[in-house]
């Protein structure tokens, strides 16, 4: 019972960023950052669809998470590829996009449908990291780290590395401990508060004239 | 959860938590850092300005007084004395008298002339295509050199404080043309394009050798200027082709 009353959090989560993204859109309607409110959209309707799928008619869901962390990172990677800056970031970008689609497509092909694809996940969140690690190198070499707190790309940025660099170690660590249920979704659920936190302080704290790039 | 299932719980999350803390911190630290740092630096842009401005002004002040003291000696002087001497004569015609008049009052006028000049608040509410002209026209009464100014009509109001310096590296390579140059001739061309301004001054004179332009303290001093205010300036020359001044600045309206 209480397993399934945790599940809900990060749905609850998830609705209440998205309406509030959707509630600032004209903050950041000219900035790159404006796809970010169907993403979070995108995010919630996947969650849903999953919680059907698993709790109503109670099939496997893996399918569902696996598609959204392919096209979630694919996301990810194209928006850095659209604010980084420096040709040699921006050809990174590429090339991690390229090797993380033949991680998740060799996945889909040798791996069952019905597991999570740890190797896609594992491959892209490090990869993230790295693109959120050049983020802040461009903003820290950039006028723009006197008003970082107001930039909403700061913030994605902040969530998607606190996130991953929570969810990298408890990957390899579950292999180790076997956590698993209550306490796998404590840690989950502590890292979703920490994501859609950043994510909804940014919502409330940008600034219009400081998103159009 | 049994006891095992407790202590893992504890060790993956403390693991985390570890992980993320210390990741805050270091963004936190770093970020601030340089935040101090940037801020740092602009007060010592800013300063450094405000320093240059006043060096400036003092300058032109200085210019301006050795311009009047010459104007006094060369042109109001001898005018005076010419009266004098044609009052002294008097008795012998006395035609002479009115041609001592005629002076007398030609040296009013350029009396009056010099006197707008001085007037301190006269440069503050001048424009910098004004206060060419006025330069300008000096010139050519004192019959120094041939000088012309060309500039288009369509102006942007620049900061008062960036026209000043733009105004004292020109005086600073109008002098350099009138001292060492023995130019005879000195054209300036003004041109304000949609943010870009662009001023091009040339002269007749002997020129020098562009090796040597790091030695001129004149010189080096126009192209700091330049630096300070964030525009471009370019002295070209050569023996014998005469001396050409370029400055390109943007204007940043933001």
């Amino acid at each position: 019972m209480s397993l399934t009353f945790l599940s809900y959090i990060p749905l609850v989560l998830e609705l209440t960023t998205a309406i509030i993204a959707l509630v600032m859109f004209k903050k950041y309607k000219f900035s790159n950052e404006k796809y970010f409110l169907y993403f979070l959209w995108y995010t919630f309707l996947i969650e849903i669809v999953g919680l059907i799928l698993g709790e109503v008619i109670l099939v496997n869901n893996f399918g569902v998470y696996n598609t959204f962390t392919i096209t979630s990172m694919l996301f990810y990677f194209y928006w850095y590829y659209s604010i980084l800056k420096k040709p040699e970031f921006k050809k990174t970008v590429i090339i991690f996009s390229v090797i993380f689609s033949i991680v998740a497509f060799l996945s889909l092909c040798f791996e069952s449908w019905k597991v999570y694809h740890s190797y896609t996940f594992v491959t892209g969140a490090i990869f993230l990291v790295v693109l959120t690690l050049f983020h802040f190198y461009q903003l820290l070499n950039s006028n723009e780290v006197l008003i970082v707190k107001y930039k909403l790309s700061f913030w994605i940025s902040t969530a998607l590395l606190l996130f991953y660099v929570g969810m990298i170690p408890l990957f390899f660590l579950m292999q180790y401990t076997g956590i698993v249920g209550i306490s796998y979704q404590i840690i989950l659920l502590s890292l979703n508060v920490i994501l859609y936190g950043c994510y909804t302080t940014g919502f409330l704290w940008t600034k219009k004239e400081y998103n159009r790039f | 959860m049994d006891q095992e299932g407790v202590q893992s719980f504890l060790i993956v999350f403390s693991i985390i938590a570890f992980c993320l803390a210390l990741t805050v911190i270091l963004l936190f630290a770093i970020f601030q850092n340089r935040k101090n740092k940037l801020l740092r630096l602009q007060q010592e842009t800013e300063s450094k300005f405000k320093e240059e401005l006043i060096e400036t002004q003092i300058e032109i002040r200085e210019e301006t007084l050795r311009n009047i003291s010459w104007e006094l000696h060369d042109n109001i002087g001898q005018l005076l004395t010419l009266a004098k001497i044609q009052l002294n004569e008097a008795d012998e015609a006395c035609l002479n008298v009115s041609e001592a008049s005629e002076t007398l009052s030609h040296c009013l006028k350029e009396l009056r002339n010099l006197s707008k000049l001085i007037n301190p608040d006269t440069f503050t509410s001048l424009t910098l295509i004004e206060a060419l002209q006025l330069e300008i026209e000096r010139f050519n009464r004192m019959k120094y050199l041939k000088t012309s100014l060309q500039f288009n009509e369509e102006t942007f109001a620049l900061n008062t404080k960036v026209e000043i310096i733009i105004f004292r590296m020109l005086q600073e390579f109008f002098t350099n043309t009138i001292k060492h140059s023995k130019a005879t001739e000195l054209a300036v061309w003004v041109q304000y394009n949609a943010n870009t301004l662009e001023i091009v001054a040339k002269d007749n004179g002997i020129g020098f050798d562009n090796s040597n332009l790091s030695k001129g303290i004149g010189l080096s001093n126009i192209k700091n200027r330049a630096k300070i205010i964030g525009a471009t300036a370019t002295i070209e020359s050569q023996k014998g082709e005469g001396t050409q001044f370029y400055l390109t600045y943007i204007n940043n309206v933001s």
